[in-house]
């Protein structure tokens, strides 16, 4: 009896959510349209180069959380003067410290492999943000391989642990350089 | 008979040139109208708002820019009169007040007419840059259509102007066109303000939601309007009698477009409501609907 109710509960939802996706108008669908193709023109930002944020996003992200990386969003949208970058992802869960850790592991090793100079560009990048986002796996990680990672320097980092850390890694960035 | 000397005589035409009535020194105006994108009706609102301004009583001298192209003259059914062109006057071949053609009913009204068989090199950016300081001794308002596009014919309507009117229609390709023009006017220093004029909406489409409202493309460009006007199946009988709309009393194109004019010169007009709901529910909506407008 039950799973009748609920069969003809999620039949009638469904029914009315197809409807609801059928009916955005044509005026939204130019709108939308527009606001992307307008975002384009003004910033000079092409579709190839939108699509490459989009993936170095994804990687970046994927360490983690696990979520629907072909449903996320990144676009460019205006309010009044001033334009925004919005990124709307659908997260599915968040990973744990372990996966994290695994996954933090696997991108060094990803660019130990690879060519160096290049390489140092976009693991600064990532590991900026990898900085404020996540800071006791930062903290173990950037202490266990600390010669490869001469960008440690993000602001978020105000624990005293991890401060020390960040000199250390000026200190080598700059022998590097 | 008294004689004065040359000198008086040249500063008292000097005087009567560059002042109006009560004694100030008249300086026109020079608005440029222009769209990027072709067909939205730059020359038919130039056409108009010439009109209404004229009607209002303002000296008003229209430039068509676009050589080779033009087509302001038989919007205002004056194709039969031209002898002189603009490029007649750049190549010193007539005075510039000899090719300036008066319209038929109002004589108020200017028209420097485009050369047809020529391209947009046979006038420079600091030629109309002249012809415009020099028009705006005499006129109230110099008008200059532009032509499509953004090459030079573009850079040189835009040469001798102060301000800008922006035609666009809800489509996507006008409006992505009218956003690039804003883009380049915000570039030039002369260029004091431009306003945006919404061609041919069509309320039953807004409605509906399949075309694009008068917000929507304001909000998508963030840029102040100046008019809004309805499509109107009146616009093509008036081009094809060569009489621009805003002499039809009864027409609502026209009288949007007499609107645009006084918003113009200066006057606090609201926008019409384009929406003919003359049903007892829609009379009520339309009272709700502009108690509401009132509050924005």
């Amino acid at each position: 009896m039950n799973e009748i109710f609920t069969n003809l509960y999620n039949k009638v939802l469904g029914f009315f959510r197809q409807t609801e996706k059928e009916e955005t108008s044509a005026k939204d669908v130019a709108c939308n349209r527009l606001r992307v193709v307008l975002m384009q023109d003004r910033t000079n930002l092409t579709p190839e180069l939108m699509e490459r944020m989009r993936k170095e996003l994804v990687e970046l992200l994927s360490k983690y959380l696990e979520m629907d990386k072909e449903a996320l969003e990144l676009n460019l949208e205006q309010d009044g003067d001033q334009v925004a970058l919005m990124l709307s992802i659908p997260v599915i869960r968040a990973k744990d410290e372990e996966e994290i850790q695994k996954a933090l592991e696997e991108s060094e090793q990803k660019q130990e492999n690879s060519s160096e100079e290049a390489q140092e560009n976009s693991e600064e990048n990532e590991c900026s943000e990898t900085n404020g986002e996540n800071e006791e796996a930062e903290k173990e990680d950037s202490q266990a391989t600390n010669d490869d990672k001469p960008d440690t320097e993000a602001p978020e980092t105000d624990e005293q642990n991890n401060s020390e850390t960040t000199d250390e890694d000026a200190k080598s960035k700059k022998t590097k350089s | 008979m008294l004689t004065y000397p040359q000198k008086i005589l040249d500063n008292l035409n000097k005087i009567n040139y560059t002042t109006n009535i009560k004694g100030e020194t008249m300086s026109g105006r020079v608005i440029v109208i222009t769209s990027g994108k072709g067909g939205v009706g730059k020359t038919t609102t130039n056409a108009n708002i010439g009109t209404a301004l004229a009607r209002a009583g303002k000296k008003v001298v229209m430039i068509d820019t676009d050589l080779g192209l033009r087509n302001l003259d038989l919007l205002l059914g004056l194709e039969n009169r031209i002898v002189y062109t603009i490029v007649d006057v750049v190549e010193e071949r007539c005075k510039l007040k000899q090719a300036l053609v008066k319209d038929k009913k109002n004589p108020n009204l200017c028209l420097l007419a485009a050369a047809q068989t020529r391209d947009k090199s046979a006038v420079t950016e600091e030629q109309l840059k002249d012809i415009c300081d020099t028009l705006k001794k005499d006129f109230d308002f110099i008008l200059v259509d532009c032509p499509a596009g953004i090459e030079q014919g573009f850079q040189n309507a835009v040469a001798g102007a102060s301000e800008a009117i922006v035609v666009t229609t809800p489509e996507m390709s006008a409006v992505r066109d009218a956003d690039r023009i804003i883009g380049l006017l915000e570039a030039k220093e002369e260029i004091k303000s431009y306003k945006l004029l919404l061609n041919r909406v069509r309320p039953n489409l807004v409605k509906s939601n399949d075309m694009m409202s008068v917000e929507d493309v304001v909000e998508i460009l963030s840029a102040d309007l100046i008019g809004i006007i309805p499509e109107d199946t009146g616009i093509i009988t008036s081009t094809n009698k060569g009489e621009p709309i805003v002499n039809d009393e009864k027409s609502l194109a026209g009288k949007a477009y007499r609107n645009v004019a006084r918003r113009i010169i200066g006057e606090d007009v609201p926008f019409l409501n384009l929406e003919e709901d003359t049903s007892v529910m829609g009379k009520v909506k339309k009272f709700f609907s502009g108690l509401m407008g009132k509050e924005k």
